[in-house]
């Protein structure tokens, strides 16, 4: 008797937690996976038909909405279903070892284009590419040292996004000290922000203190630990950084938030522009350091599509977002000497000094 | 009571001269820091108590469900579900005390279920630490969406006064809620434990269940209420993670803090001041391995290879320095004696 | 009295074996059921369609030949996992470190693997093996040491050496044994030659065949040996294994070292086997995965082969039943949680099967702790 109570117990607890869970997913049916994609499924049979364009996305080990650049890569994969008609799913990555068998998922069905993403999944796709010549690849991150010429690798420099956003600190630090707080060292376009960073704040303030720190966890922490980057944040600010640079995932996302619960104090967030993906980091966010993956992804759906498609590697855009809310605070000069640091940066008279 | 003699071993009753050697030597480094450079040295601090937070309510999770003879290797899993549903509530009622409030509630209901599973249940209590961990991890990351953005967090409160005092000053007096209600517990933790009659109880149960059932104590509803109360702690580690340090949650965020309050509780021999010390030197590990990197360009020549060690190997310092606690290095750490066992009656 | 004392059951021996095995299988059997349906539950109430997840779920394991060689592949860690904790559970150990000491044992393989050249195969793959078990070996070593002589409770020291492992072998990867091939910017050890990879026989990969006969090895050992012996003897009851004049200490170190030598082997069949190179993020979680399977297979050896083939069938599914139904695959995680609880907390389901508990079967180890 007292079991078969126990028992009921625990049944009412595990609805429990199954309720909350339900409730919130009827509260935002728009962002449960299954509203998103269940749609497309009927017309997903089409796919080996010339005419029907499928594009899939295979990301890598996390989640297709992680605010960073596997959200980056599916906002432009989602672009393509809207403008282009195309029919659309992605695979999510629980263990690396998963990378091939997830691309094949896609092969499988007769997916036209697919976009695999972070350099991790190089080899697997150049893998793939080879043994089927007639799939088009597009691999977010991933540098091309051979051109396969149905591949095309989606690389970034980083380093000058950096560069800018240590301007744009440097420029709006009254303090003279400004902080990074990055995701960690093993990963390098974490090191090309970080050195981009540090050297754009130089060029412009020679005497400018920097301070940064790396996530001391491993790749499986570095990039997911959000209350660990609050800490380094509220750190550099108590020792007098008034402007914080956050790049590093979520990690990064923790320093922005917990900066914007600092007045007077400014934030840089990174990859896309986070004013839109992190509302809460809104009170200081005066820019971000982006690489444009969305639209690099997109462009390059795009020409596949249209047949053009350019193997080997190509060069996405980097740049800083828009000043939003803080637009008025930022003196013109400012702004005029980010235009023209931008520039050089393009056409090559200035260098960042990043050697990767 | 003959009993209380034998139960009463786990505290220190010796003079920690290592312990005092540690502490006196930190807080003379601590002065100089100070002395050359006030503001950074401060910024260090006040990250020590910050990054100490969650680890010491997670360690006196511990303390309650252990002293009582139930491990808990639940209490990561515990602050997870907390830190999601209080999360959760803060974005459904927009009220950070409430929000809070439920974090509480959702931690005593896992603690409960903990206490389900390891005493009415009979289950391997390590098992069932396993079952909430995993369990944890699979629904908060299945139950979890993005684009869900709350209002704010909890925010610093200055004491009058108090917190105008140079170091000491802002390092604890000019803190956020739940880290106030952290530094409150360890001393309510400790009086309870070994000052009341409740204590007493409880570490009767953990030391010699037989005994205490003879004189009356009820085992099983003393280790109810106490791992019950563990879960509630864990629940608060968990609303300190995303109501008060960070404002937002993420899949598996608690990142191994339970299991470093397990090592923190172990490190201070099962009592709540003996944690916290382990808590703050983990938190000062923290902080300094940050404060290292930051100063990185200005470390005299002599001292920058500390600035260029790889971040993983200060990332382990915790964990091996545990190991070492139990290896008996610093001082042997022992259990209570009837840990992990199902109390039956004959 | 408290539990640990009444372990010994005669009728444990009496009992006629096949029935005994049938009857052992129930409980397991019935647990995956009912987790099945309690996860059916969660699916449905999250608005998606639990039929069409979990049949995606079953074609992604089991649809084609190729799917069930992907279980095949995701079942070898889990195997020698299973095995490692199983062994140690046989001794009142709990080795949850094997997650840790698979780590150590692929990345030393990889080393093994990638730093000699030239050597045949014959060489080449055992030694690599032989490596990668012993410093798994090694790393349980550490635990199994500290408990026997200090008394430092295994289940802390493994999860701190878990956390160790992770950040030596990310450190190993990204800095003394990074691939430096240009072009190459993660953390990776070099590719391992190609005569350390591990063949396929007839058809079969090599590293399932040395799974199925790591779990043989072990059943003998348990059961076929004096050692094996000792070993049941101080995981039934230590104080009574001492008046028997077994050393504890003894036991509980070798206990430890053929668990981490098992998950160890594992690590470096993944490497050499599956991923070819070290490279942090593969087999994360595994470690827990391993208890699961352990419980399940009641830490029966030859048991531990279907259970991991169960749990090997969802993984490889995973990815499909995502891509199919839009179902998150950590529902997996959930559905492994409930599968343990319900084994571990076999009341329950007895209670509704109406079997009789029976002593000496459930598994009971943190009465160890302290003593």
């Amino acid at each position: 008797m007292q079991k078969s109570l126990l028992f009921i117990t625990l049944l009412l607890v595990v609805a429990l937690i199954a309720a909350c869970g339900g409730q919130q997913a009827s509260t935002q049916p728009t962002t449960a996976p299954a509203a998103t994609t269940v749609p497309s499924q009927p017309a997903e049979a089409d796919c080996p038909k010339p005419e029907v364009l499928c594009v899939g996305l295979v990301t890598d080990v996390g989640e297709v909405d992680d605010k960073s650049f596997n959200q980056s890569a599916w906002e432009g994969v989602k672009r393509a279903e809207r403008e282009l008609g195309a029919i659309v799913n992605y695979v999510e990555t629980k263990d690396a070892k998963d990378y091939a068998a997830n691309i094949g998922l896609f092969i499988e069905k007769g997916y036209d284009v697919i976009v695999t993403v972070g350099f991790a999944l190089g080899e697997a796709t150049i893998e793939a590419a080879k043994a089927h010549p007639e799939v088009k690849f597009i691999g977010v991150d991933q540098f091309q040292a051979e051109v396969v010429p149905n591949v095309a690798g989606l690389i970034f420099a980083e380093d000058k996004a950096g560069f800018l956003a240590g301007v744009l600190a440097a420029e709006m630090s009254k303090s003279n000290k400004i902080a990074a707080v990055l995701g960690t060292n093993l990963v390098p376009p974490v090191v090309a922000f970080k050195e981009g960073f540090e050297n754009g704040a130089k060029y412009v303030k020679p005497d400018i203190q920097v301070i940064s720190t790396y996530h001391p966890g491993g790749l499986d922490t570095a990039f997911t630990d959000p209350k660990w980057g609050a800490d380094q944040a509220k750190l550099a600010i108590d020792q007098g950084a008034d402007v914080i640079f956050g790049a590093g995932g979520k990690t990064g996302n923790g320093a922005l938030i917990e900066t914007a619960a600092n007045k007077g104090v400014y934030c840089i967030g990174v990859d896309t522009d986070q004013w839109e993906t992190l509302p809460e980091a809104r009170p200081c966010l005066i820019s971000s350091a982006m690489k444009l993956i969305t639209p690099g992804v997109f462009d390059l759906i795009t020409k596949a599509k249209e047949g053009n498609f350019p193997a080997g590697n190509y060069v996405g855009e980097v740049g800083l977002a828009p000043f939003h809310d803080f637009d008025a605070q930022i003196p013109a000069e400012v702004k005029a000497k980010i235009a023209e640091i931008d520039k050089g940066l393009r056409d090559g008279s200035i260098s960042t000094g990043y050697k990767p | 009571m003959r009993i209380t003699g034998s139960i009463a071993r786990p505290a220190a009753a010796r003079i920690p001269w290592l312990t005092i050697g540690v502490w006196g030597a930190l807080a003379i480094l601590v002065l100089i820091a100070y002395m050359r450079a006030p503001q950074a040295t401060t910024a260090v601090l006040t990250s020590t108590i910050r990054q100490s937070t969650p680890i010491i309510l997670g360690a006196l999770a511990g303390i309650m469900c252990e002293r009582s003879g139930v491990i808990n290797i639940g209490i990561e899993g515990m602050m997870l579900i907390s830190a999601f549903l209080g999360f959760l509530f803060n974005v459904w009622t927009g009220d950070l005390f409430l929000a809070t409030l439920g974090a509480l509630l959702v931690g005593a209901a896992v603690g409960a279920f903990h206490a389900l599973m390891s005493i009415t249940l009979k289950v391997d209590q390590i098992i069932a630490g396993t079952v909430i961990n995993i369990l944890a991890i699979g629904t908060t990351g299945y139950f979890y969406q993005q684009g869900l953005t709350t209002r704010g967090k909890l925010t610093p409160v200055s004491i009058p006064f108090l917190a105008d005092i140079p170091i000491i000053g802002p390092v604890f007096f000019s803190n956020p809620p739940i880290t106030y209600a952290s530094l409150i517990l360890i001393v309510v933790v400790h009086v309870l434990l070994f000052r009341t009659a409740w204590g007493l109880r409880t570490r009767a149960v953990g030391e010699h269940p037989a005994a205490a059932d003879t004189v009356g104590i009820a085992v099983n509803r003393v280790r109810y209420i106490n791992v019950i109360i563990g879960g509630m702690l864990a629940g608060l580690a968990g609303a300190f993670l995303t109501l008060e340090s960070v404002g937002s949650f993420e899949r598996n965020m608690t990142n191994g803090r339970g299991f470093v309050s397990l090592a923190v509780m172990i490190f201070g021999k099962w009592t709540p001041f003996g944690a916290w010390g382990g808590s703050l030197l983990f938190g000062f590990a923290n902080a300094l391995q940050s404060q290292i990197q930051f100063l990185k360009n200005q470390l005299p020549s002599w001292l920058a290879w500390i600035g260029d060690l790889p971040p993983q190997f200060i990332g382990m310092l915790p964990y091996v320095l545990t190991i070492a606690v139990l290896a008996g290095f610093v001082g042997r750490a022992r259990p209570p004696a009837a840990i992990g066992k199902v109390y039956e009656k004959e | 009295m408290e539990r640990a004392g009444s372990q010994f059951s005669p009728r444990m021996d009496s009992r006629i074996q096949i029935w005994g095995m049938v009857h052992a299988a129930i409980v397991p059997i019935a647990s995956v059921v009912v987790a099945l349906v309690v996860g059916a539950a969660i699916i449905a109430l999250s608005g998606a369609n639990p039929l069409v997840a979990y049949s995606a779920l079953f074609e992604g394991g089991l649809g084609s030949g190729r799917a069930f060689s992907r279980t095949l592949e995701k079942a070898t860690p889990l195997i020698f996992g299973g095995l490692a904790v199983s062994l140690a559970f046989k001794c009142g150990l709990f080795n949850i470190g094997a997650q840790g000491q698979l780590l150590m044992g692929a990345v030393s393989a990889a080393f093994i693997g990638f730093s000699l050249q030239g050597l045949p195969s014959a060489l080449h793959i055992p030694l690599a093996l032989l490596v990668g078990a012993l410093l798994g070996a090694v790393w349980a070593a550490i635990a199994g040491t500290l408990k026997a002589f200090t008394g430092a409770h295994e289940v802390i020291t493994t999860i701190m050496l878990n956390f160790v492992a992770f950040n030596l072998t990310d450190w190993l990867a990204d800095g003394p044994w990074k691939d430096r091939t240009p072009g190459n910017i993660v953390a990776r050890t070099p590719a391992v030659a190609p005569e350390a990879r591990l063949p396929d026989i007839v058809g079969v990969p090599l590293g399932i065949i040395l799974a199925v006969l790591a779990a043989i090895a072990v059943w003998w050992l348990i059961w076929r040996t004096t050692i094996g012996f000792e070993l049941r003897t101080v995981g039934q009851n230590a104080s009574a294994a001492k008046y028997a004049g077994i050393s504890v200490r003894r036991m509980t170190v070798l206990a430890m070292v053929a668990s981490g030598f098992l998950a160890g082997l594992g690590g470096a069949v993944e490497t050499l086997g599956v991923v070819g190179r070290f490279q942090p993020g593969f087999n994360v979680g595994l470690g827990f995965n391993a208890i699961t399977i352990a419980l399940l297979a009641r830490t029966n050896p030859i048991a531990v082969i279907p259970a991991s083939l169960l749990i090997g069938v969802m993984q490889a599914g995973a990815s499909r039943m995502q891509f199919n139904s839009g179902v998150a695959s950590e529902i997996i995680d959930v559905i492994l949680a409930l599968i343990l609880f319900f084994v571990a907390a076999d009341g329950i389901i007895r209670r509704v099967l109406r079997l009789r508990a029976e002593e000496g079967e459930r598994v009971t180890l943190s009465s160890g702790r302290g003593s």
